[in-house]
Formats: C-alpha cells, sequence, structure tokens
C-alpha cells in the first residue's frame, strides 16, 4: 500500500489546494492510489510515518518540500518502507537530485517504480541523503550577489579541526565546505557525492583571492568545490567536526547541529523510489 | 609510463589534501591521493600518490604508482611506477618496480626495485648510496 505525506509548509493556501486537487486526480489516473494524510499541528510527520507503519505501508512517499522528505527520513527510525518523493516546491533541491520535476513527474516516478538503494546519512538524530554545508558554505552563494559571495569568499579564515575515520585528523585554514552524499550536481560516473558508494565526500574551501572567487562563483555556488583550486577533498565513512566549537553545520539553510558534531553514513540503506533523469 | 601517471593526475582524485592543510594520522584510501599540504604518519592506497611540490610529508607511503615532486621524508613502498620530479626530496628507503628520476631530483636512502615489487621478497636490483 503507498501511503502519501501532504505537507502544506510554507506554500499559500490557494497553491496548495491546487496541488493537492492535482496530486489526486494523477493518483487515480497513474493507479497509485492509497491513503493521502496532511500534516497538521496535531499530526505532525512523526506522527503520519507512525500510523504508515500501523497500517502496513510499504511505501511512503513525502508530498511537499525538501524539509517534508527530510522530516520523514528523521520519522523512520530504522523501519523498513521504500521511500518516494513529489515536489510541491520548483525550488527543491531533491527534485533535482532524484530527477522529478513537478507533480506530474513525481506521480508518473512513483507509479514507474524505478527502485535505487542508495546510502543515508546521520548526523546527530537527522538522517540526510542531500549534504550539509558549513562555514561560508552555509550563506546561500547561490541567492548572494557579486559583492556579497566577494565579500563572503574572500574572509578570514576559520581554523577547522576534524577527525576521520577515527583514524586521522585534519587541520586546515579554510572559509568552509560541505558534506556530500549527493547533490544536485551530482553523476553517476563521477567520483563525488554518489549516494551508492557507501561513502561521503567531505570538501573544504581554502581562502581565495579575489580574480579567484570571480572565475570559480559558479562552481562554489552550486557546490562543485572540488573544481575550484586548492580545495580539499576527502572520501571517507565517518567525520567529527571538532573545532570551531559552536559552528553550525546546516542542511538547506536550516541549522541541524553546530561544532562539535559527528557525521556517519549508512550503506545502502534507503530504497528510494527515483525518477530517469536522477543525477546519480 | 608517464602517461599513465598524468592520466591520473589530470582525474578527480578521490582525496585531495589541499596545500593549507596539516594531517596527523594514518591517511588510507581506495583512490588516488593528490598531497598539496603535509602529511605526518602513513599514507596508504592501492592507487597512485601524487606529492605536488611544496607539499611535505612526514610517512612511510605504501601506493600502486607515485610522482613526488614534494618532500618526503619515509619509505615509499610502490608497487609500480614511481616518478621523482626535479623538485623532490627523499630521505628514506625506495621499493618499487620501476623508477624515474629527474634532474634535480634528491634521494637520500636505499633502493630496492624488481620486476615483482612490493614486498620486496623478490627484487632483481639493490642500490645502496654511500
Amino acid at each position: 500500500m503507498h501511503y502519501y505525506i501532504v505537507d502544506q509548509n510554507s506554500l499559500a493556501v490557494d497553491k496548495f489546494e491546487k496541488l493537492q486537487t492535482e496530486l489526486s486526480g494523477l493518483l487515480a489516473e497513474f493507479k497509485v492510489a492509497g491513503e493521502i494524510s496532511r500534516v497538521t499541528p496535531l499530526r505532525g510527520v512523526q506522527e503520519l510515518v507512525d500510523m504508515a507503519s500501523q497500517r502496513g505501508a510499504k511505501t511512503l512517499v513525502a508530498c511537499g518540500n525538501d524539509d517534508t522528505f527530510n522530516q520523514m527520513l528523521a520519522a523512520l527510525k530504522g523501519r523498513d518502507f521504500t521511500l518516494g518523493f513529489i515536489p510541491f516546491d520548483e525550488n527543491s533541491v531533491l527534485a533535482k537530485i532524484l530527477g522529478i520535476e513537478n507533480v506530474f513527474a513525481g506521480v508518473k516516478t512513483v507509479a514507474g517504480r524505478r527502485v535505487e538503494k542508495i546510502d543515508l546519512a546521520k548526523i546527530a538524530d537527522n538522517y540526510f541523503i542531500s549534504f550539509l554545508e558549513f562555514g561560508v558554505m552555509s550563506h546561500r552563494l547561490k541567492e548572494a550577489g557579486l559583492w556579497q559571495s566577494l565579500k563572503l569568499l574572500s574572509s578570514e579564515a576559520k581554523a577547522f579541526s576534524i577527525r576521520i575515520d577515527d583514524s586521522y585528523s585534519v587541520n586546515i585554514n579554510g572559509l568552509g565546505g560541505l558534506v556530500a552524499n549527493i547533490r544536485a550536481k551530482s553523476n553517476q560516473s563521477e567520483k563525488i557525492a554518489n549516494p551508492t558508494d557507501g561513502s561521503l565526500d567531505l570538501l573544504i574551501l581554502e581562502r581565495m583571492g579575489k580574480m579567484q572567487v570571480l572565475a570559480h562563483k559558479k562552481a562554489i555556488a552550486d557546490g562543485v568545490l572540488e573544481k575550484v583550486p586548492n580545495t580539499t577533498v576527502i572520501k571517507c565513512k565517518k567525520i567529527e567536526f571538532l573545532e570551531p566549537l559552536g559552528l553550525p553545520l546546516t542542511m538547506l539553510g536550516r541549522v541541524v547541529a553546530k561544532f562539535p558534531a559527528t557525521v556517519e553514513i549508512i550503506p545502502q540503506r534507503l530504497r528510494m523510489i527515483v525518477g530517469k533523469n536522477r543525477t546519480f | 609510463m608517464d602517461k599513465l601517471l598524468d592520466n591520473d593526475l589530470n582525474a578527480q582524485a578521490e582525496t585531495v589534501v589541499g596545500p593549507s592543510v596539516k594531517i596527523q594520522g594514518d591517511l588510507n584510501s581506495e583512490g588516488n591521493i593528490k598531497i598539496e599540504g603535509q602529511v605526518t604518519g602513513k599514507v596508504k592506497t592501492s592507487q597512485s600518490v601524487f606529492v605536488i611540490p611544496g607539499a611535505k610529508i612526514m610517512a612511510d607511503v605504501m601506493a600502486g604508482n607515485a610522482m613526488v615532486g614534494g618532500e618526503v621524508q619515509g619509505n615509499l613502498k610502490i608497487s609500480g611506477h614511481l616518478v621523482l620530479q626535479g623538485t623532490a626530496k627523499i630521505l628514506g628507503d625506495i621499493t618499487c618496480s620501476v623508477l624515474r628520476v629527474e634532474d634535480g631530483a634528491q634521494f637520500s636512502g636505499k633502493c630496492v626495485m624488481g620486476a615483482s615489487n612490493g614486498n620486496g621478497k623478490k627484487a632483481a636490483t639493490e642500490v645502496e648510496p654511500e
């Protein structure tokens, strides 16, 4: 049975109602109808996942924005579901990663049921399949203007202390970076951010001159930091962020933890319904 | 030989240690490693290691192939090809099957070479500097 968790989030009521109607029609049309439950102040994503489990649902589909999906991941608590995602937000990073552009493509993908086993990453009590950002990368550089980017990327470097795989420690003066399991620009043939390789990729940006910022602004904004000279790249299974204390780690702009924090990968943990235009 | 290493060098390395990075401990990888900073401990991979000019390694290095342009204080155990660039400075023993030393490279240590090298058991040639 399919169980759809529908979340309005920050959508306007009329737009949300329209998308919900479209969703119901398409689910019937593609013969993947199931139980649809809406997130309310009294019944959050956690309660709905618990309910899906009690009803014996095998497929859990988050219908909303990236945050809806991330909340659903956190609510799984080791229970075994096949997961899907139907985006209500045209700027969804997850939608790009999974190759699902809109509600129609989302329902079609659920009906097509192309399932991939992918790695799941964990930080504190949060789970994620995409990426975390820290330091200057938390500032949503894609939305920042040129002067703002120049100012941020030529600012003073921070002294990071990070332990990798309980094996070695890394000390670096850098601006910030990201921990990637998948990102919107991933590619299965690439070695970085491959969600099926059982590893995380830690990318740390060093301080740059203004000309270098201008030359690599797009790569930095896209999170393709390995294209920027002097970037440190480490493939690993466990990352312990030790210093600077209190520095936030963000997921799509939302703070999920602060230094010190540990990020780990759980290989091939998720069964995910993906579109044919997925980035991995 | 160089083509093989050049291709690896131009490809995206799985691990890149940037110029301002200091690593302490055992750096193990399953892919290519490119070192531009400092490493103290051990470096191990079955693929290629590139020590870029300016990099400093105070560690034993075990790898499939290696191209060294920086400074290594430690033993190099390379099962395949080893290239010492003109800027290389090695203070330690070398074990490899194919060695190329460019003009200007500095090497102080023992060199063991052979076709089925890596463990040094079937070494064909052993050169010990004075």
